[in-house]
């Protein structure tokens, strides 16, 4: 059974834009197999806050269906919402109450009652127990967002959303929150993440979606994504001096290339090779 | 059922929190009025059925700081939520839509109650040195159905209001276009036996009439309107409020301010 299934999802939201409604998502569909990190990646409006919106029920979609672990969360929220826990993009700024409260609270939303080990334990593996009287509005931003993770794991959740968990977390901290959240993908819980670091989704998804102005462009590993749509450069210099540089799809081998570009392998005095990345692949396919 | 009192326990913490502002200065201003119109104006006063005006005004300011303070706080509980985003935290957890109104409902209750049950003890200890002579309620049963159900009335209209208004001075055009006049206009102050007969007649439109008639019978054992109606409106108040509160929060917009 998938963790997650988006069927064929439209959005449109009501509220004009413009003079004319807009439509976030026009059709998306992908799966996610349970147990890894999905990486859902696109430019700022491609709508994926509005997709992870509709996983929570929070905007219901237009038409499709969307089920996490084979049930629907339009007819079966009450279920499917157990299973999920969700990082909001935007910082919740609950203003009366301490970390602990607020973390009580949470788990009292899911029906737990004394919840008092799961949450210390959050609190120290995202440094927050030192802070945890302190009021929302006394946190800095990063240690807000770590509150934020916090919350949405009181419940042992089987499938975490993040959408952009890293917005505004220093380099340090980042590292240990991608350990972190390695961690929770070995103790079997299913990952969708979004973020804008490229770099970050190419060493941690095991599968990427990239969406775009609301359709999904490519859906597959990251590997597979950048031998499809990436060059590789390859920088040859020659005996007598002379240098040149060729442009090449990443499915190409060295042979291929120096072939079709009839290059004496004799003549090579050095060769390097700069590989395809995800930010290339990326770009490509959203210019298009 | 932890659920349920978890939403509760966060009510009553919030408004706690903030206690001078939502417990004392409601009962400050009552204070005021009592002292005021009870005791200044009221010996002036005489109403047709023989009941010191003192007496009169005790029932009316207790409505006055159980409805103002119920929709206050399931209102601004909405409305902070909206600031601060931690709606969202309700509304992507398993919780039927149900256990918010209610839990709502029954925040409202209780600090309505409060601040109404602090105004009537200070009502009484004005009426003991003004008249020399205890206010006893006549009806305490008939007066706890009346917290109940004006309690939940106000707290689930709250929920609606709040929930519908898309800025802030919405809300507050409410309180002070609709809810205002209609507590002024029901009898809060005044008996509507003084009124010409065109205004009785407005005035038995106007829901929150029969809630202080009923407060009013409950306490003094005399009021403006048969008890029956005054129970059989507020019973359908809080049974179309709640729908409106239902209704709210499945097609609201919880979008941040
Ligand atoms: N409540 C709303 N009402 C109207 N339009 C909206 C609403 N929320 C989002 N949109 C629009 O929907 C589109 C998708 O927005 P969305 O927030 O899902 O993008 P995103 O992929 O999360 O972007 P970002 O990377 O900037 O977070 C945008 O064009 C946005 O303007
Ligand atoms: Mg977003």
């Amino acid at each position: 059974m998938n963790a997650l299934e988006v069927v064929d999802v439209k959005k449109t939201y009501k509220d004009k834009v413009a003079g004319r409604p807009v439509e976030a998502l026009k059709g998306v569909s992908f799966s996610i197999k349970p147990g890894g990190i999905f990486g859902l990646l696109g430019p700022n409006g491609a709508g994926k806050t509005t997709l992870i919106a509709s996983i929570t029920t929070l905007e219901e979609p237009s038409s499709g269906d969307i089920r996490v672990f084979g049930d629907s969360v339009l007819s079966h929220p009450l279920k499917t919402k157990m299973k999920v826990g969700v990082v909001h993009q935007e910082v919740i700024n609950t203003g009366f109450f301490s970390v602990s409260e607020i973390l009580d609270f949470q788990s009292g939303y899911y029906g737990i009652y004394k919840n008092k080990e799961r949450c210390d334990y959050l609190m120290q593996k995202l440094s927050l127990y030192e802070h945890r009287h302190k009021k929302v509005k006394q946190l800095s931003g990063g240690m807000k967002r770590r509150l934020m993770i916090a919350k949405a794991l009181v419940h042992s959740p089987k499938l975490l959303l993040l959408d952009e968990p890293t917005a505004g977390v220093d380099v340090g901290l980042r590292e240990s929150l991608w350990k972190f959240v390695y961690e929770l993908k070995n103790e079997g819980v299913s990952i969708l993440l979004t973020t804008h670091y490229l770099e970050e989704a190419e060493q941690m998804c095991e599968q990427v979606a990239i969406i775009n102005k609301g359709e999904l462009l490519y859906n597959g590993t990251p590997k597979n994504m950048i031998a499809d749509y990436s060059q590789k450069k390859m920088i040859l210099t020659m005996k007598n001096g002379n240098v040149h540089q060729f442009t090449e799809s990443q499915k190409l081998g060295i042979s291929d290339v120096l072939a079709k570009h009839h290059v004496d392998i004799n003549q090579i005095q050095d060769i390097k090779i700069e590989e395809g990345r995800l930010e290339d692949a990326f770009s490509k396919m959203v210019a298009l | 059922m932890i659920i349920f009192f978890t939403l509760v326990r966060r009510e009553i913490k919030r408004f706690l929190k903030v206690v001078i502002q939502t417990v004392i200065s409601p009962v400050i201003s009552s204070f005021l009025y009592l002292l005021v119109f009870g005791v200044s104006l009221g010996s002036s006063v005489q109403l047709k059925s023989g009941i010191p005006y003192l007496s009169f005004l005790i029932p009316g300011l207790m409505v006055m700081g159980l409805i103002n303070n119920a929709f206050q706080n399931s209102s601004s509980s909405v409305v902070t939520s909206k600031f601060s985003g931690d709606l969202e935290d309700i509304r992507v957890a398993p919780i039927p839509h149900s256990y918010i109104v209610w839990a709502m409902g029954l925040g409202g209750i209780i600090r309505g109650s409060l601040v109404a049950m602090v105004t009537g003890l200070v009502g009484m200890a004005f009426h003991y040195m003004q008249l020399s002579e205890f206010l006893w309620i006549k009806h305490p049963a008939l007066l706890l159905y009346f917290f109940i159900t004006g309690g939940l009335m106000f707290a689930f209209l709250g929920i609606f209001v709040a929930v519908l208004a898309n800025t802030f001075d919405q809300l507050s055009a409410f309180s002070s276009f609709i809810l205002l006049p209609l507590t002024y206009l029901g009898g809060v102050f005044i008996s509507i036996e003084s009124l010409h007969p065109a205004w009785q007649f407005v005035s038995k439109l106007n829901p929150l009439f029969y809630l202080i008639n009923g407060f009013r019978y409950s306490m003094l054992g005399e009021s403006d309107i048969g008890i029956g109606s005054s129970i059989l409106v507020t019973l359908t108040g809080v049974a179309v409020t709640f729908a409106m509160a239902s209704f709210s929060l499945k097609k609201g917009s919880f979008s941040r301010w």
